[in-house]
Parts: structure tokens; C-alpha cells; sequence
């Protein structure tokens, strides 16, 4: 690296254009579809929609997270995928406007508590009602959105700032944000998680909800990440800058989220398993019987077994060819999993698939990836003035 | 922040040359602008022949007077403990102050206490060794050294706790003479000791595989035939060739790789102990990462005062700078505020489930007969760690001091909330009762400090202190190098 780095170096190809109007068509039809679709059954269309919106803002949130992390930890992978990070964390306003029909219209049809009728008759609901109420929901919605949006302002700005100041110093403020940012962004996604996923069984609660919602949205983002390196690894500028090393990193942080999202998993079906109260257990019941075992078993095997024995291998986390589509798997995985914790609330546990499902996946997810490439695109690849890149580029042995 | 034309890296002496933020140096940037490397992991400007003398030191002269008050002081508490258990033996669980309805005391309280303490040793071993933070380096001997001490105290209490520990081979499966009869395989007191023997067991060989190269050099430097047989016995003839090292990263690597599982199967299971039944304020989902959590806190809160003392009677600042402090102070916090974290949601969940128990459990956490002992877990653990915050606060080695045994006095209570207040009031009040600790509880607990200590200062007597190899490798050669590059490039042996 004895030449000058400049931010022209590093601008986003042009298939990242492409990719992003490709997006784009897939997302406008995908919602075209599910909103026609919402005028045969409208209360269908927010249940599928739910389910959309809370993975791709999981994802958003995820990066949010990495960023934050990176920001505190230092380290050459963080670095490297600074931009990734920052320009998928930018979609979280996109979110908030897609949080707004839930909030304004979709309550009654989602949340048992939300409806009046249900509530009447249900002692316990009426204890719940100071937390679990339209009014409190819609408002802490909005608080989250407001404190997310702008822990991300303040991160991709500074780090613009940085574009335009060649030689400046290391920027602390970075770090003065992270720190107290991670601890508001964990209380904020635990109280997400339940508002938005585990309010669906109004009955149930379980404290490690949060942390499974913080590590299945890092598991989202790492394998997003993963992706996207590959395909800019393809062509210039990004060819020459990621290489083996970088994936593997990532790929090991990517096997440690596997296993940590097992882990936490894990851990809460089996205390509510072995205690087996009357309370906590028909959440697991319900997802146990019928065609919901048989997602819960391909979850075991999809979201663990599979992608663990394969990521033991140092060869198959170095290699894009390998790790792509395990990262891929794992998004549809994490997919698979949100949908088989709120689905089977929707219907008293019975099974029922509907093709708005995946429209409004497909949907909500070419707009958001829309989005995310356009952000991508705004920005140089690498953030080239922070005055750690050198040492970085240098240590993996690119000279 | 001062931006320096030549580096300084060589000529950091001590402590107070250390600033915990990069060195700054003036357009060696990539674009013309500044460039900022880390501080050096060793001050003083060591050579690596220092190194060896250094740390080698302390286990190659007779004992300082300090060492024998040290070891005086912990030897008696050894004796307290012995005592106890004999008179235990003697008298029975009755000298105890457990009774009906708490029948888990202050045993089980010790036994999670130092299950925990044994966690960071792990930590910094394996997990930091797979993040690259070569700040481990000046810690992770010790650290490991007390992780296997920590096991062994906690090992003792939940076999005395049997009521007749010559029995305790029974909580092992195998094929036996009593009939069909095997242990419950469904109660997480079974798991308990496949996880703690395994975890013991992999920590003692991870450790030991570390110190071949150490002993080596201890072998090497050793001037009386026996104390070289002894050290050559000790490092399995080690030559250190380069098929040798090549062996020993790769084995270093993989353990490191088996021992992180570890850093949570552990308290994971730990956790399930209390987790998996239908206790109020035990059964709780958010237990296993919150277990793991707490552990890690207290564990880096002990690795902390001991790096103290090792700081200040073993002359190591060298090696363990106040850089290796304030990384220390940084997990602390974190860990700290996750702990807080966990209290809170608890609290929340209470109230969110609409359950009469769950509600009533932790009100009785925090305001019932033991709301003092919750205080001082909340305060100790949530608040006081957030003191690192500040720079100031993380590089002040009294204030770390002073807290990192808060911290694990905190700790204690933390499991003594969790044993005590669960128990003392359960669903029917007619069996309502309360806890105390009788003279006998205390004597155990001060007796397992005294094992503690008793087998860390005689550690620190004759194993190197500090990983002397690894120490060597985060070196800066053109600092640590005695020889001239030249010279260094000839043939060394005739």
C-alpha cells in the first residue's frame, strides 16, 4: 500500500446499481402483490407483514450493533466493513415508515391484547393492560425508532466527515457514542423483541427473549455482510482489499453467533421444557405439534447442525464459494425462525400458510435491500482517512 | 492527544509514560496524515534476556519475608478449613446454619462463587487468545493458575454438602454392584460434574501445555542438577526446535478452540441447577447467559486484585501495565452493566408475566428481610463497576482495587440472594422461614480463601508467573533484540 489511498478509489462498482434497481422491481412486486392481497383479507396481510418487517429491521438493527461494536473494539474487520455496516444500519428510518401501518392499523389484527372483546374476558390481559396497550405500544415504537435513527445519524455522519479530511486524527467521538449506545441499543431491542414478537402470546414471557432477538439480528447481519463482501470481491476497487483472511474473521465471528444463538435458544426451551408449568409451556407445545415440529426440527438441523459442522472448517470460511451460501442459508433460516415463533400464534397454534407470507418477504426485503445498496453506493467502500486503515491493510499482508 | 515526530514505542519506561490511547505519529499516515500505532504490552525498554531473568526471578531465590507473611496468613486459613472439616465430619451438617425451608446455604453459595471466580481465567486464555488480544499475554498465566485453584475450592463444597461425601463416587455413572442403580440422568446436579471435571480437566491441560516452553526455560536456567531434572521432567524434554513449536501452536490452538465451549457449558449448567425447577426467582430463562455473565465479571474482578498484588509485591509493572489494567476495568464495566442488565429484566418480567409469584418473589428480593443483602449485590455489581466510565477512574490501581473486591463481595451476596430469598418464602407461607450463617458457614468460607491463596503463593514460588514465550512474542524485536541484527544473522554455535 505505498500509494495514496483517495476516497475515488474506493467507489462503489457499478453492478451495485444494478443490483439495486433489480431490488427494487422485486420489491415493488412483491408488495404490489401482497397489498392487492390485502384487500381479500386484510388481517392475513399484517400477519404476514409482521413477520417481514421484524426480520429486515432485525437485520438493520444487527448492523447497528456490529457498527457500535466495531467502534469500541478496533480491529481490522471492522474496518473493512465499516461501510457495509453504516449503509444497512441508514434503512432504519426506511423501518420506521413500514412501522407505521402495524402501529396505526394493524394492532387489533395482530395482538390479542389490542382487542377490546378479547381483553374483556381475560383477567390476565387486564393485569397486563399498564404495558400491553395500543397507546404504549405505538409510543415506545416511536421512541425506539427515534433513538436508533439517531445513534445511526451520528455514526454515518461523523464517519462522512472523515471522508472529507484527509490526515485528520482519530475521531473519539466515535467510541463516546458506541459505549453508552450499545447499552441504550440492548434495552431497546429487548423491549422491541417484546412488544413486537413475544406480545404475540400475551400469556407467555421468557427473560432471555431479548437476548435471542439481539443474537438471531447479529447472526441476520453477519451473514448480509458475508454477502455482500463476496459479490464486491468480484470486481474492482474491492478485489484487491478483501481477501481469505477478512472472510475468515468473519466467518468465525459468524460460526460464534451460530452457536450463541443455539446456545440461547437452547437454554430456553429446555428450563421451560423441564419445569413444564402450565404458563410457559403451550408457547413450545403449539410449536411442537404438527407441521410446526417439522420446522422446529429443520431449524435444529438448518440453523445449527448444518451450518456449524460446516463452518468448523477454516477452508470452508475462507472460501466465498462455501461461505456464501451458508451465510444465505442462514438468512432464510433466521427467516424460517421468526416466522415459526409468530405464525402459529395467529391461528391458535394451527397450522395455515398463505401466499402473502413470502410476497410480503420478498416485498418489504427488495425495498430494504433497494435501500441498503443505495446507501452503499453514497459512500466510498472503505472509510479511507481513518488513521487505523494503514496498520490494517498493512497486517493482512497487502503491500 | 501529542502527535510525536519519532516514535517513542523504545523508551516507555513505566506506567506513567503510558497513556492508554495510540501513539501519534505526525504524517506517516496513509494519506499524509498521522498515523497511531498501540503502546508497547512491555515497558521499560526489556530486552528479551530480561524477560527470562524477570519472571524466573521469583522462583529462583529464596522467598521473600513478604511472600512468608503472605503464605503464613493463607496457610491459617488452610488450617481453618481443615478444621471445619473435621468437625463437620465429626458433628455432622447440623453445625451448619441450614435448615427447613432453606436447605441449600451457604455451600451452594460457595461453590457458584468460585465456579465463577474460575471463569476468567479460561476467558483470557482461550477467547482472548482467538480475538487476537495479545494483552492476555501478561495475564493469562496467572489467570489460568487461578481458574484451576478456584475449581478445586468450589470442588470441595458440593461433596461435603452430601452429608457423606465418602459416598461421592456415586455421582459418577458406571457399571455397578448395587443393582441397576445409576445416577438421574434428568437432574442437572449429574450434569454438574460432567461439566466441572471437564472443564477442570481441559483448563489444567491448557495450562500446562503453556508452561512446557516456560518450564524449558526455567530447565535451562537452573544451576543445580536436581532442580534441572525436576524442570527437565516438568517440560517433557523440551528442546524447542521448530518442529516442536509447530506441535505446540497447533495444540495450543485447538484446545483453545475446546475450552471456549467451556467458558459457558459451565455456569450454563451451573445456572440449571436453580433454573430448570419450578422455584420463583429460580426459574428463569434469561439464568444460563446471566450465569455465564456474572461469572466472567467475577472472575477478571479477581484476576484484577490479584495483578495487584503481583503488580506490587513481584515488581511486574513491567509487564502488566496499567494498559493490561484498564482492559481489565473496560470487561469489568461491561460485564458489570450486563449483570444490570440481567437484574432489570427480571424485575420487568416479574411484572410483565401478571404472575402473583413471580411478583412477589422479587419484591421480596429487593424489599423483604433480605433487602440488604440485595442492595449490596445491586449496588456493588450495577453501580460501582460504572465508576470506569472514566479514564481516570480505569488508571487509578487503588480505585481498581478497592472495586474489583467490591465486585466480588457483590458477587457473593448475588448468589446468596439468588439461594437464600428464593427459598426463605415459597408459595405456602405456613413453611415460611428464615436464613443465617452460623460461625461454622463463615469458617468455611474463610478457610476456602485460605486454600486459595495457599496454593497461588505456592504458584507464584515455582512456576514462572508471567508466560514467558508468549510475553517474548508481542515483543517488538527491533526493541527486544540484545544483538545486533548483524550479529544475530551469523552462526550462533561453534
Amino acid at each position: 500500500m505505498s500509494e495514496r489511498l483517495t476516497t475515488a478509489s474506493f467507489e462503489a462498482p457499478a453492478g451495485v446499481d444494478n443490483a439495486r434497481s433489480r431490488a427494487m422491481v422485486v420489491g415493488a412486486i412483491g408488495l404490489i402483490a401482497t397489498i392487492a392481497g390485502a384487500f381479500g383479507s386484510s388481517t392475513q396481510f399484517f400477519q404476514s407483514y409482521l413477520v417481514a418487517f421484524v426480520y429486515w429491521t432485525g437485520v438493520a438493527l444487527g448492523c447497528l450493533g456490529l457498527l457500535m461494536v466495531q467502534h469500541l473494539s478496533g480491529g481490522a474487520w471492522g474496518l473493512m466493513i465499516r461501510r457495509i455496516l453504516e449503509a444497512s444500519a441508514k434503512t432504519i428510518p426506511l423501518m420506521f415508515v413500514l412501522f407505521l401501518p402495524i402501529a396505526f392499523a394493524g394492532l387489533p389484527a395482530l395482538y390479542e391484547w389490542a382487542r377490546p372483546d378479547v381483553v374483556a374476558g381475560d383477567a390476565m390481559l387486564q393485569r397486563k393492560a399498564p404495558y400491553l396497550n395500543a397507546t404504549g405500544f405505538i409510543a415506545r415504537g416511536i421512541g425506539y425508532f427515534a433513538i436508533w435513527s439517531l445513534m445511526t445519524y451520528l455514526l454515518t455522519k461523523w464517519s462522512q466527515d472523515q471522508d472529507g479530511r484527509p490526515g485528520a486524527p482519530y475521531d473519539k467521538r466515535f467510541g463516546k457514542v458506541s459505549g453508552p449506545g450499545l447499552v441504550v441499543f440492548g434495552l431497546t431491542c429487548t423491549f422491541a423483541a417484546v412488544d413486537w414478537v413475544m406480545s404475540l402470546a400475551p400469556h407467555w414471557f421468557s427473560t432471555i427473549f431479548g437476548f435471542l432477538f439481539i443474537g438471531g439480528a447479529g447472526l441476520a447481519a453477519l451473514a448480509l455482510v458475508i454477502t455482500t463482501m463476496a459479490q464486491l470481491s468480484k470486481t474492482s476497487p474491492m478485489s484487491g482489499v478483501f481477501e481469505q483472511k477478512h472472510f475468515h474473521d468473519l466467518g468465525k465471528l459468524m460460526f460464534a453467533f451460530v452457536m450463541l444463538y443455539a446456545y440461547f435458544s437452547f437454554s430456553q426451551f429446555l428450563i421451560i421444557w423441564s419445569a413444564n408449568l402450565p404458563e410457559e409451556l403451550p408457547w413450545y407445545l403449539t410449536r411442537l405439534t404438527g407441521p410446526w415440529k417439522v420446522i422446529a426440527l429443520l431449524l435444529v438441523f438448518g440453523h445449527f447442525v448444518l451450518p456449524f459442522s460446516l463452518l468448523l472448517s477454516a477452508d470452508v470460511k475462507q472460501n466465498t464459494k462455501t461461505v456464501v451460501p451458508i451465510a444465505l442459508l442462514l438468512m432464510v433460516m433466521r427467516a424460517v425462525d421468526l416466522y415459526w415463533q409468530m405464525a402459529p400464534q395467529y391461528h391458535h397454534g394451527a397450522f395455515h400458510f398463505h401466499w402473502m407470507d413470502v410476497t410480503a418477504f420478498v416485498g418489504v426485503g427488495g425495498l430494504w435491500v433497494a435501500a441498503y445498496l443505495h446507501f452503499l453506493k453514497g459512500r466510498p467502500l472503505l472509510p479511507v482517512n481513518d488513521p487505523y486503515l494503514r496498520e490494517a491493510l498493512a497486517s493482512h499482508g497487502s503491500h | 492527544m501529542t502527535r510525536h515526530n519519532v516514535s517513542p514505542y523504545a523508551t516507555v519506561m513505566d506506567d506513567s509514560q503510558l497513556t492508554g490511547r495510540p501513539i501519534v505519529l505526525a504524517g506517516a499516515g496513509p494519506y499524509g496524515g498521522d498515523l497511531e500505532i498501540d503502546e508497547p504490552l512491555v515497558t521499560g525498554g526489556k530486552k528479551w534476556t530480561d524477560v527470562d531473568r524477570d519472571i524466573c526471578m521469583h522462583a529462583e531465590q529464596f522467598p521473600t519475608k513478604k511472600w512468608w507473611i503472605a503464605f503464613s496468613v493463607a496457610l491459617t486459613g488452610l488450617g481453618v478449613l481443615v478444621f471445619a472439616l473435621i468437625t463437620l465430619f465429626y458433628s455432622g451438617m447440623g453445625i451448619l446454619g441450614v435448615n427447613h425451608p432453606v436447605g441449600w446455604g451457604s455451600f451452594i453459595i460457595n461453590f457458584v462463587f468460585w465456579i465463577g471466580i474460575g471463569h476468567a481465567g479460561t476467558l483470557i486464555s482461550a477467547v482472548l487468545f482467538l480475538f487476537r488480544q495479545q494483552w492476555r499475554t501478561g495475564i493469562n498465566r496467572a489467570a489460568e493458575a487461578m481458574t484451576l485453584f478456584a475449581v478445586a475450592c468450589a470442588g470441595i463444597f458440593p461433596v461435603i454438602h452430601l452429608g457423606r461425601p465418602w459416598f461421592a463416587y456415586w455421582l459418577v455413572p458406571y457399571p455397578n454392584a448395587r443393582g441397576p442403580l445409576w445416577v438421574n440422568f434428568n437432574s442437572p446436579l449429574a450434569w454438574d460434574i460432567f461439566a466441572i471435571s471437564t472443564y477442570g480437566l481441559v483448563s489444567l491441560v491448557f495450562w500446562y501445555i503453556g508452561l512446557l516452553p516456560d518450564l524449558a526455560t526455567m530447565r535451562d536456567r537452573a544451576t543445580h542438577p536436581w532442580r534441572k531434572a525436576i524442570y527437565n521432567a516438568m517440560s517433557f524434554g523440551w528442546n524447542g526446535s521448530s518442529r516442536a513449536w509447530r506441535h505446540y501452536e497447533s495444540a495450543y490452538m485447538v484446545l483453545a478452540a475446546l475450552a471456549t465451549p467451556l467458558v459457558f457449558s459451565v455456569h450454563t449448567i451451573v445456572s440449571f441447577d436453580f433454573a430448570t425447577s419450578v422455584m420463583p426467582g429460580w426459574h428463569t430463562t434469561i439464568f444460563p447467559p446471566y450465569f455465564v455473565i456474572g461469572a466472567i465479571f467475577s472472575g477478571f474482578a479477581m484476576v484484577i486484585t490479584l495483578m495487584t498484588f503481583m503488580r506490587g509485591y513481584f515488581g511486574m509493572k513491567n509487564y502488566i501495565t496499567l494498559n493490561h489494567m484498564e482492559s481489565m476495568a473496560k470487561i469489568l464495566m461491561l460485564t458489570g452493566m450486563l449483570v444490570g442488565f440481567a437484574y432489570s429484566t427480571e424485575f420487568f418480567m416479574a411484572w410483565y408475566s401478571g404472575s402473583e409469584w413471580e411478583g412477589f418473589v422479587f419484591k421480596n428480593r429487593a424489599f423483604g428481610p433480605y433487602g440488604w443483602a440485595y442492595a449490596i449485590m445491586f449496588t456493588c455489581n450495577a453501580i460501582i463497576p460504572q465508576v470506569f466510565w472514566f479514564k481516570s477512574m480505569r488508571r487509578n490501581t487503588l480505585v481498581l482495587f478497592i472495586v474489583s473486591i467490591l465486585v466480588n463481595v457483590g458477587m457473593w451476596f448475588e448468589r446468596y440472594v439468588i439461594v437464600v430469598t428464593s427459598l426463605h418464602r415459597d408459595f405456602l407461607p405456613s413453611s415460611w422461614g428464615m436464613y443465617a450463617l452460623t460461625a461454622w458457614d463463615y469458617a468455611f468460607l474463610i478457610g476456602s480463601f485460605g486454600l486459595f491463596f495457599t496454593l497461588f503463593l505456592l504458584f507464584v514460588r515455582f512456576l514462572p508467573v508471567v508466560a514467558i514465550s508468549e510475553v517474548k512474542g508481542v515483543m517488538d524485536p527491533k526493541v527486544a533484540r540484545s544483538i545486533p541484527p548483524r550479529a544475530s544473522a551469523a552462526p550462533q554455535e561453534a
